[in-house]
């Protein structure tokens, strides 16, 4: 981790918008981590997930001029990439794209996740890999609309209000929105429970 | 909770999903490449569209602006479908004698001009005879 105090968003972003191709690089790297999830967990497709975040950043590129800066940049960028991503899903239809999996994909959990599970029995293990590969198919049962709001608050963490701003809805729309996505994964994976 | 399965601490577990390490350094690799061969590949129209596109949510535009613009564009058609077929003067134009005409290489001839005693017998046509000379107020010319 660098000791240099990292530089704000909206400083990337004036330098950006005055011409400076760099600041954007910055900004790239600072959020491509981050979409990359999101993405990935609205596609399940590693491939799509690539060709998306590089569209993602591009059209935010084209556009940042017409920034205004009424939202936060994290804000703007993630209803691009929320926006494009389910413009994506609408076009791909019911086109099945989750043959690669997570493995295949060359995608891992990272060190965090790994010391979590470290030390726990093989057989544990398999349940819970297999238990992911089930969720990773009920998430894909779910119309876009849901999994973005499950995404988004259950697996980035984001705040209802963000997610709001970002889907512009209210927030009571995100809740009911949630409630309804958990009560579906629920019914989804009861069977594979009671195995 | 029980059997009841807790969904959302499964859920959480895939944020830990990620690509290798090295994904995100060639990502940005990627990403410049791109940009340069867009850059390149666009026409000067898609880049000044995408420009306009950017730009235009933000515009500002009064609610009550298009409603005006909806009322005018009403009226306006509404004038146009009923206002009355303008009179022209087809029907005169028509009618003229075709062969009068300035640019007309032929001469143009006016009254019939046959002599007196080869035209058709009958009723001559009404002629007005001049009492005297026409009265003039010039003066007669004098040598």
């Amino acid at each position: 981790m660098d000791d240099a105090p990292e530089i704000p968003d909206e400083e990337l972003v004036a330098r950006t918008q005055a011409g400076d191709p760099d600041a954007f690089d910055e900004l790239v790297l600072r959020y491509s981590k981050r979409l990359y999830g999101l993405i990935y967990n609205m596609t399940s497709n590693h491939e799509d997930t690539n060709d998306l975040l590089q569209e993602v950043f591009a059209k935010a590129y084209r556009s940042i001029k017409g920034f205004q800066r009424k939202s936060s940049f994290y804000t703007w960028l993630h209803s691009i990439a929320v926006n494009m991503t389910i413009n994506f899903l609408k076009k791909r239809g019911r086109r099945q794209s989750t043959s690669i999996d997570d493995e295949e994909a060359g995608l891992q959990f990272d060190k965090e996740f790994l010391e979590a599970t470290e030390g726990s029995d093989p057989r544990r293990e398999a349940n819970l890999s297999e238990l992911q590969q089930r969720l990773n198919e009920a998430l894909q049962k779910l119309s876009h609309e849901h999994r973005a709001v499950v995404t988004m608050f259950d697996i980035q963490g984001m705040p209802h209000a963000e997610i709001a701003k970002i889907l512009r809805v209210s927030e009571g729309t995100v809740r009911s929105r949630l409630f309804y996505a958990h009560r579906q994964l629920q019914n989804y994976l009861e069977e594979f429970i009671k195995q | 909770m029980g059997d009841e399965l807790d969904i959302s601490k499964l859920l959480r577990q895939r944020r830990f999903i990620e690509p290798p390490p090295e994904y995100f350094d060639k990502f940005l690799r990627d990403f410049r490449r791109r940009q340069r061969a867009e850059l390149i590949q666009r026409s000067a129209w898609e880049i000044f569209w995408d420009r306009i596109a950017s730009v235009a949510p933000h515009f500002r535009v009064p609610q009550y602006a298009y409603a005006v613009i909806a009322v005018m564009a009403a009226s306006a058609s509404t004038f146009i479908l009923t206002r009355p077929a303008p009179v022209t003067n087809q029907v005169a134009v028509a009618e003229a004698p075709a062969t009068f005409s300035l640019t007309s290489p032929k001469p143009v001839t006016i009254g019939d001009t046959r002599a007196v005693s080869t035209r058709p017998t009958g009723p001559l046509p009404s002629h007005y005879v001049l009492p005297s000379r026409p009265v003039s107020n010039e003066q007669p010319l004098s040598f």
